[in-house]
């Protein structure tokens, strides 16, 4: 099995962050996985993009033109980056800052308002985190537990209320992950 | 050892440390930082020294100052900070000293684009600097082989007293893949370097490391060099070949583009098209014996793929099969990348006759 996953959105926003962690949770459950990042020179606020593949076989190419699933944190990457979403793929929205429809007949969209999601478990930086759970809970692209023990490693260091907001904001996005797939 | 993720860059710089590196200095551009900073904070931990150097030109004379004492020595940057450099590679190259130089290549000609690109071959095969020299020129195309290449770049350059490149673009430079990285070697237990500055045994007058030689000596280093790129031509070239028993076409690429053209070429096999592909892995000495394997009776055509406009390769192509077979090429640069459906349609429409 192979799962091209797009994340996009400004900068600040987590999109490299949680692309790493998605790749490296991989990597751990003994698949292949590439990241490839594609920003632009600003900071902050600039378009932010990453591939990541996941694969059970060895990644050949790392540079597909479509993807299987695209996460659009905002506007203005859902604009510039859908049509990079093969047709039939899998959309996961912020509804938090994406307002617009989207004129597409041939997707399955999945719409969360992740920033709300974020602030209220206690910290809107972490926005990036309900929709990988989102995500997960969709596709089963790679064992959620998994993901989880990458996340919490990573935050060791910091205080426990840390892990827990993480953990909890995952768990928001993975169940509406869920409930779209039983719908589906 | 086990497999770990890590970013091009810092694979490479780390791959570089293993094989006994221990002097760097670079100045910072994109996309290539990652291995600055990476090696400011890895280098000290091994007794090694980091040097933020004010320009490029600093950078690479301070490699030149490091490499002269018998020290492992590194530099890496990007385009435009490699052209910067040229003069000091040149002067390595005069000078008869080791070095490894890493081009995490982007956009140009100029300021060109941040992007990467495959803009850099004619500048690493033909003229890494004035003089009339040359370098090895590895490619690497995953970050398994960056890894493994950079790790044996440092024992070529000390081998061949010359610097050696390692040509990768930014998309390898960025990437992260999975990597098993090489065994730790510990620079105390290398053969000491009798040709450097400090050596002091046997008696012998100090060396004295310099570029510029009366007219009888630099001929005569300069005969010896047309001896060391024949028999780089004859021993180190290297690539990997595939599918080419039956192949009316033949996909040429490297690095990044060869991952992309392989894939390609995977799927056109599928459909039952009869194609193989030359990777060359070093760009000089450029894999001559793999072309030399093709039949222009069988093989319609070459299909040369890089990210870059005009193709650079395919005059070395044109060489290497005697201009006997046709050569289309494809490419993209200013900063787009090449992808999975333009190259194999690029491929397609040629095999097709429409282009």
């Amino acid at each position: 099995m192979k799962n091209i996953l797009i994340i996009s959105g400004s900068g600040g926003q987590g999109v490299m962050s949680i692309g790493i962690t998605f790749a490296q949770s991989a990597v751990k459950a003994e698949k292949f996985a590439t990241f490839m990042p594609l920003y632009g020179p600003e900071q902050r606020g600039g378009s932010a993009k990453c591939t990541v593949i996941v694969s059970d076989e060895e990644i050949i190419s790392p540079l597909p033109s479509k993807c299987d699933t695209l996460i659009a944190m905002n506007e203005q990457s859902l604009k510039k980056f859908l049509g990079e979403l093969a047709p039939g793929g899998t959309l996961i929205i912020n509804s938090s800052r994406v307002t617009s429809p989207v004129n597409r007949e041939d997707l399955r969209i999945i719409s969360l308002p992740a920033d709300d999601i974020a602030l209220k478990v206690g910290s809107a930086k972490i926005a990036n985190v309900p929709m990988i759970g989102a995500f997960l809970g969709y596709t089963n692209a790679l064992d959620s537990e998994i993901f989880l023990n990458t996340l919490t490693e990573k935050f060791a260091s910091k205080p426990p209320q840390i892990i827990e907001m993480n953990q909890q904001a995952f768990q928001e996005g993975f169940a509406v992950g869920q409930a779209a797939k039983a719908n589906a | 050892m086990s497999k770990q993720l890590m970013k091009g860059c810092e694979a490479v710089a780390e791959a570089a440390v293993r094989a006994g590196c221990r002097f760097f200095a670079g100045y910072p551009i994109t996309p290539q930082n990652e291995i600055p900073e990476y090696m400011s904070s890895r280098l000290p931990e091994v007794g090694g020294t980091f040097v933020q150097g004010e320009s490029e030109i600093a950078s690479i004379n301070m490699v030149y100052g490091a490499s002269a004492t018998g020290t492992r020595a590194m530099t890496s940057s990007s385009s435009p900070g490699i052209s910067l450099k040229t003069e000091g590679i040149s002067y390595l190259a005069g000078a008869l000293l080791p070095a490894v130089i890493v081009n995490v290549s982007r956009g140009g000609p100029g300021l060109g684009s941040i992007q990467p690109a495959q803009s850099d071959y004619l500048q690493a095969t033909k003229a890494p600097g004035h003089g009339g020299f040359h370098t090895l020129v590895f490619a690497p195309s995953t970050l398994q082989e960056a890894v493994d290449l950079t790790y044996e770049a440092f024992d070529y350059a000390e081998r061949d007293r010359c610097p050696v490149m390692i040509l990768m673009d930014g998309c390898l430079g960025s990437i992260m893949e999975s990597v098993s990285l090489p065994a730790m070697k510990d620079p105390a237990e290398f053969e000491e370097t009798k040709w450097a500055v400090g050596y002091n045994g046997q008696s012998r007058p100090t060396r004295i490391i310099t570029s510029i030689y009366p007219e009888l000596v630099l001929e005569n280093n300069n005969k010896a060099r047309v001896e060391t790129y024949a028999r780089w031509a004859k021993e180190d070239a290297k690539a990997e070949e595939l599918l080419l028993d039956d192949a009316q076409y033949v996909v040429v690429a490297y690095g990044i583009a060869a991952r992309v053209a392989k894939q390609a070429v995977l799927a056109l096999r599928a459909k039952g098209i009869k194609i193989g592909m030359i990777r060359p892995i070093t760009l000089y000495p450029f894999p001559k014996q793999s072309f030399a394997k093709l039949n222009s009776a069988n093989v319609k055509a070459i299909i040369d793929i890089e990210m870059t406009i005009p193709a650079q390769m395919e005059e070395d192509i044109a060489l290497a099969t005697h201009c006997a077979i046709p050569i289309h090429s494809y490419g993209r640069s200013g900063g787009n990348l090449l992808d999975d459906d333009g190259v194999r349609q690029a491929i397609e429409k040629i095999v097709g006759g429409e282009a």
